[in-house]
């Protein structure tokens, strides 16, 4: 499926329906309006496409515009809490947990400050996150407990909700921790690539040994604690592990709160890359995996496929946004020698530099950064129609990268529009919480 | 209309970006002449004044201006026996915020409170619609008389319940029981009142054509009256009195305050095709009507 044209996209469910990228917005059509709209693709004449979208109340709104965002307050923070970690994934952004540097853990005073940052520069939200990565959190354990303790007691001085966050590898988790995560309300995300063998063979520990077994043993006391903290998993697919349904499946029997599935795009050596090939596979199993959901959904079944339910809720809203996620604007990573980066993936690498805890934010950087990320600068995507809802893809991996799974995310998110028609008319109820 | 059904808005966006049905595109608020203080095509305040089961409320003070029939004791007291009570917080968030600075021509401070508007004030509010949230009302000649009651909060958008009350679906429309007939419209301004004629740009009024009569010119400029002028026959000065050049306070070709609180039907009269629509025919009706009426 190729970007046919930036102001619409054309898509079948229960009828023809119509997507306008600006706002989001979705229409049911009239088989003669579809024909229409069929016809001016086939001309490709901008200028009539716009009459018409303007004769039948579809025009552009200008809901976003070439202005990057400016001076964003700061939401969302990550601290890199430990730069090490005792697993030796092949694919691993960080390389391994150590930034290709010396390893090392965050000192709680720069923690500290890294929070203190966070309450000087959130401009008055009242919510505010703070998310622990690595290398492997739980390898400085120590620091990750005290600083969220600080954290927590600032937020009650201060009348400011926060959230906590943790991505684990899940092999160092004790019964401990789960009272922890418990009593701050954490929201846990265990990295999973798989059942058995097939994660043991892109997670191992450094010296070889399979980890799933270790994991599973390890995660299942969080599971049951399962209240005040929501505990995830989350699955990096390789052209390893692209049996995702199998994957799903056990992992919802187990008891994970959701369960997402995330291509590789990007790894330091090119090391087990998603191709084009693999996407197509991949986009496959998750079509799949979304049939699955419906079915379930229907049958008033939980099934809890993040990358569906998570996609459904925006398509609903009518999510429409100029990047593809906070970072670099609401949301910067810490490492763990107080360098700021533009997310967690940035640590260590110069081009994501944003200063560091002692000067604070390098707004200029910042500004430079918004400026040349923001989506209306990117290509191909200008002329995407799925721009908006994709914001551009992850900013690491285009930038290591580039943009090889265009096709991927565009298949997908017509196939979450189709089911988002088919679930709008079956379980409405599915779109308003509780 | 074909249009409106072969195109058929599905999610939130859509929805609110879509021309309403039967509504013309200028009562959308994106695209209307409105704001919301006091509006020009709806006076959006108004959709608040239903939020609580039970009461009516007015924005400007918070004050309680009556109870819905059937409300219960408690809610009665609120409009009880001549005192005034007012609205100071719901579930937690105030109604009004505490203003203090220097204050002008004397070298007194001011203290004192200002209600917050309402569309921010009461935002939070809304997701726990179809709740009971604590509701605290002072009395306005006792300020240390607080009463609490528990208030059900009604949904502001159009929505689908089920058996439990839970949203099974919405859309994005102003909830029926928010807005009865009137309501959205009751405090607009009037052009029997001082209204009209009191804003000097026609801001107020300006869902009505302010350049009437509107006709050509052989030189290629276009000749037409200003809507307030007194005399806007064929035969009359056509020229479109501007606030920056003529003045409008005072001018003696414009209609006065005396003459639209005496006769504002006559004096206005409905703009059709751009055109004053002619006086004559309205009182042929009128003698019609007041013809069939003797027999």
């Amino acid at each position: 499926m190729k970007p046919v044209n930036p102001s619409f996209h054309l898509f079948e469910s229960k009828g023809q329906h119509i997507l306008i990228p600006d706002g989001s917005r979705i229409y049911k059509i009239s088989k003669n309006i579809h024909q229409k709209l069929e016809e001016l693709l086939e001309k490709d004449d901008v200028i009539e496409i716009d009459r018409w979208l303007i004769e039948n109340d579809l025009q552009s709104l200008g809901k976003i515009n070439d202005q990057p965002v400016s001076d964003p307050p700061l939401t969302s923070i990550s601290l890199a809490i430990a730069q090490k970690c005792n697993l030796g994934c092949s694919y691993c952004y960080a390389q391994e947990g150590e930034f290709g540097v010396k390893p090392k853990n965050m000192p709680l005073e720069k923690a500290i400050a890294a929070v203190d940052l966070l309450f000087a520069q959130n401009m008055g939200a009242h919510k505010m996150n703070i998310a622990f990565l690595g290398g492997e959190p739980l390898a400085n354990r120590e620091a990750l407990q005290a600083v969220t303790r600080y954290a927590k007691e600032r937020s009650e001085a201060e009348s400011k909700r926060i959230n906590f966050s943790i991505t684990t590898n899940g092999t160092l988790l004790t019964e401990d921790d789960a009272d922890f995560f418990k009593k701050y309300g954490f929201s846990v995300t265990v990295s999973l690539d798989g059942v058995g063998e097939i994660h043991d063979r892109l997670r191992p520990f450094k010296g070889g040994k399979g980890s799933y077994e270790r994991i599973i043993r390890n995660v299942e006391p969080l599971l049951a604690l399962q209240k005040n903290m929501q505990v995830s998993a989350r699955v990096t697919v390789t052209p390893l592990n692209l049996c995702l349904k199998e994957t799903l499946d056990e992992l919802i029997r187990l008891g994970f709160h959701s369960v997402g599935f995330s291509p590789m795009l990007s790894s330091p050596g090119g090391n087990n890359e998603m191709d084009s090939v693999s996407l197509e596979t991949m986009l496959e199993n998750m079509i799949a995996c979304g049939q699955e959901f419906e079915k379930n959904l229907v049958a008033g079944k939980r099934y809890p496929f993040s990358n569906m339910s998570t996609a459904l809720k925006e398509i609903h809203r009518g999510t429409h946004r100029p990047y593809p996620c906070g970072a670099g604007a609401g949301y910067l990573g810490v490492s763990a020698s107080g360098e700021l980066a533009a997310c967690h993936r940035f640590v260590e690498d110069k081009k994501g530099y944003f200063g560091n805890l002692e000067e604070g934010i390098d707004r200029e950087r910042q500004q430079a950064w918004l400026t040349e990320r923001h989506v209306h600068r990117q290509e191909p995507c200008k002329s995407c129609w799925a721009r908006y809802l994709c914001g551009g893809g992850c900013h690491h991996e285009v930038i290591n990268r580039g943009r090889p799974a265009c096709d991927y995310i565009r298949g997908w998110l017509n196939y979450v529009l189709q089911a988002y028609i088919r679930i709008l008319d079956q379980r409405p109820d599915f779109f308003y919480p509780a | 209309m074909k249009k409106a059904s072969s195109i058929e808005p599905k999610n939130l966006t859509a929805q609110l970006h879509y021309r309403g049905e039967g509504n013309p595109p200028s009562s959308h608020p994106s695209t209307a002449v409105s704001n919301c203080y006091p509006g020009l095509e709806m006076d959006f305040r108004n959709v608040w004044k239903h939020i609580f089961e039970g009461i009516v409320l007015l924005e400007y003070s918070n004050l309680v201006t009556g109870v819905e029939p059937g409300a219960d004791e408690k809610i009665q007291r609120l409009v009880s026996s001549g005192i005034q009570y007012e609205l100071i917080s719901a579930d937690g968030i105030p109604m009004t915020a505490p203003v203090t600075g220097p204050f002008r021509h004397s070298p007194e401070k001011i203290h004192d409170t200002i209600s917050l508007e309402w569309s921010n004030a009461l935002a939070e509010i809304l997701p726990k619609a179809g709740q009971f949230v604590l509701c605290k009302f002072q009395n306005n000649n006792n300020l240390r008389e607080i009463l609490s009651i528990d208030l059900k909060v009604r949904h502001f958008f159009d929505v689908d319940l089920n058996r439990n009350g839970k949203v099974v679906s919405q859309r994005v429309v102003i909830a029926r029981e928010l807005a009865g007939p009137g309501d959205l419209t009751q405090s607009l301004c009037s052009p029997w009142q001082n209204d009209y004629r009191e804003c000097d740009c026609f801001y107020w009024a300006a869902s009505r054509p302010d350049f009437v009569n509107v006709e050509p010119g052989k030189d290629g400029k276009s000749k037409g009256n200003n809507w307030m002028q007194k005399d806007r026959t064929e035969s009359g000065d056509k020229k479109y009195i501007s606030d920056a050049e003529d003045g409008i306070a005072g001018n003696p070709v414009l209609i006065s305050y005396q003459d639209l609180f005496a006769a504002w039907e006559e004096n206005l009269r409905f703009i059709i095709a751009g055109k004053d629509e002619p006086l004559k025919k309205s009182v042929k009706k009128v003698k019609v009507l007041k013809k069939k009426k003797s027999k």
